[in-house]
């Protein structure tokens, strides 16, 4: 990772948490709101590949972490299995080229995110997880990164420098995690 | 090309491993009695940087959120042409506003009046965030360390107990509502407040679970419950919990199953006060 990768990364990063804390936490829909910051990760891992994946979803883990009264870490530790994932998906080998491959990767990552978040919270004695609003917290912050991962993409373009390739999942990927 | 790619992979995977091993010391380090101030201070200092960005991003953002709520909830003025929808919007907005200062004001006339805290001092505070992760209820407040909040210490709203202080920097503070699963709470009922149970959390916008009620015990419905000041003290006694909303017996006949809704609108909850009472007292 570059020194500018870094700052952007950074920059994302932080207004990415600020609006999770802000306009995120008012968009109560069901008994649940939008976690920007997993669908961040997931699109992370998309644009730039397992590596950078990992490593977006270990930081905006670690940011919301800061925040929720759930283990320190626990997000960053589901964050960077989903950017990881997310990315060794895009590399794989399957066909990019669809217009929705990235948002429904980004849903389905982000679902698969909030059950493993629900899951190792119990395991580490979180009491009521895997009943209390589970499946409406799936359901509305998968089908919000669905949609937020079209302008997450861009971001993410813009904070890997990748502004001048084609669409978002299918441009070419940068040093360090070309497929 | 064929030799570097397993070199990708290989080095993908210790990144990986070494953020999975990272993320999963934190954890430990966080349920480690020794080690989780650590946590707990960098959280503090975080919320210390955040407060007056989030709350000046609120206070640019809401106004916005609120006129398109208001366009929404009023479909009928969707017939209407664009400039008339506009400025109707922008007076439903200012209605609202006036609305919410003189809810305001009399939720804050409220907490002044409340009997149950007696001689307890207590801090004022604003509501400036509402349940950060979908899986626990909880509050963030616009009072922490500097004006005297502190970890442990009771949060009333008008009508009765809303939670308890669970985390405080030095400008804010959180506060884990009555109805987190985490939360239990010791009450007492009856006549002379002479019959206890324990009220546990079930989720954002459900009842609370009372426990220990013996099969047999007098009950109806509205019934209130008090905090008894036991279960170590953890809150002071007689502030109002709930009202029972419904009950019966277990098919084993040795305890009832009840359930109270809290006495105060958590739903509801633009200022609370903090009172000045530490668990174990």
């Amino acid at each position: 990772m570059t020194g500018r990768e870094v700052t952007r990364g950074l920059l994302v990063l932080i207004v990415a948490l600020v609006l999770q804390l802000t306009v995120g936490l008012d968009l109560w829909v069901a008994g649940a709101h939008p976690e920007l910051m997993i669908g961040l990760a997931a699109v992370a891992g998309l644009v730039g590949g397992p590596e950078r994946g990992a490593v977006a979803g270990f930081c905006t883990g670690i940011a919301i972490d800061l925040f929720l009264p759930t283990p320190f870490g626990l997000s960053a530790l589901v964050g960077t299995l989903i950017g990881a994932a997310a990315g060794q998906l895009a590399n794989s080998g399957v066909d990019r080229s669809h217009p929705l491959f990235g948002p429904g990767v980004a849903t389905i990552a982000s679902a698969i995110g909030v059950i493993m978040f629900a899951v190792l919270g119990t395991v580490l004695g979180q009491p009521d997880m895997l009943t209390t609003g589970l499946g409406a917290a799936v359901l509305v912050v998968s089908v919000a990164n669905g949609i937020l991962s079209y302008p997450m993409t861009g971001v993410c373009r813009w904070a890997f420098g990748q502004e001048a390739s084609g669409a978002a999942w299918r441009g070419t990927l940068v040093s360090g995690d070309a497929p | 090309m064929r030799v570097a790619r397993p070199r990708r992979s290989r080095r993908t995977l210790v990144i990986v491993a070494v953020l999975v091993l990272l993320s999963v010391t934190l954890i430990t380090f966080d349920a480690r009695s020794g080690t989780s101030r650590l946590t707990a201070g960098i959280k503090s200092v975080a919320h210390d940087v955040f407060a007056p960005i989030v709350a000046g991003v609120n206070d640019v953002l809401r106004p916005i959120g609120d006129f398109f709520a208001g366009s929404v909830h009023y479909g009928a003025l969707q017939q209407e042409n664009q400039l008339l929808q506009a400025t109707i919007g922008q007076l439903r907005l200012q209605l609202r506003e006036v609305q919410g200062e003189a809810k305001q004001q009399e939720e804050l006339h409220a907490l002044e009046g409340l009997p149950y805290l007696a001689s307890l001092k207590t801090v004022t505070a604003q509501m400036i965030n509402f349940n950060v992760s979908n899986f626990d209820a909880d509050i963030t407040i616009s009072k922490g360390r500097d004006q005297g909040v502190t970890v442990g210490e009771p949060v009333v709203g008008a009508g009765g107990l809303i939670g308890q202080v669970t985390e405080a920097s030095h400008t804010t503070a959180v506060v884990q509502l009555i109805t987190d699963p985490r939360s239990s709470v010791g009450v007492a009922f009856g006549p002379t407040n002479q019959l206890y149970g324990q009220a546990s959390g079930q989720g954002i916008g459900k009842p609370l679970a009372v426990d220990l009620v013996p099969a047999g015990t007098p009950l109806h419905k509205g019934e209130k419950m008090y905090t008894n000041g036991l279960n170590d003290a953890q809150y002071p006694q007689g502030i109002p919990v709930g009202s029972v909303a419904s009950f019966r017996g277990t098919v084993g006949g040795g305890s009832m199953v009840v359930t109270i809704d809290p006495l105060a609108d958590l739903g509801q909850l633009a200022y609370v006060a903090v009172v000045q009472w530490s668990p174990g007292l």
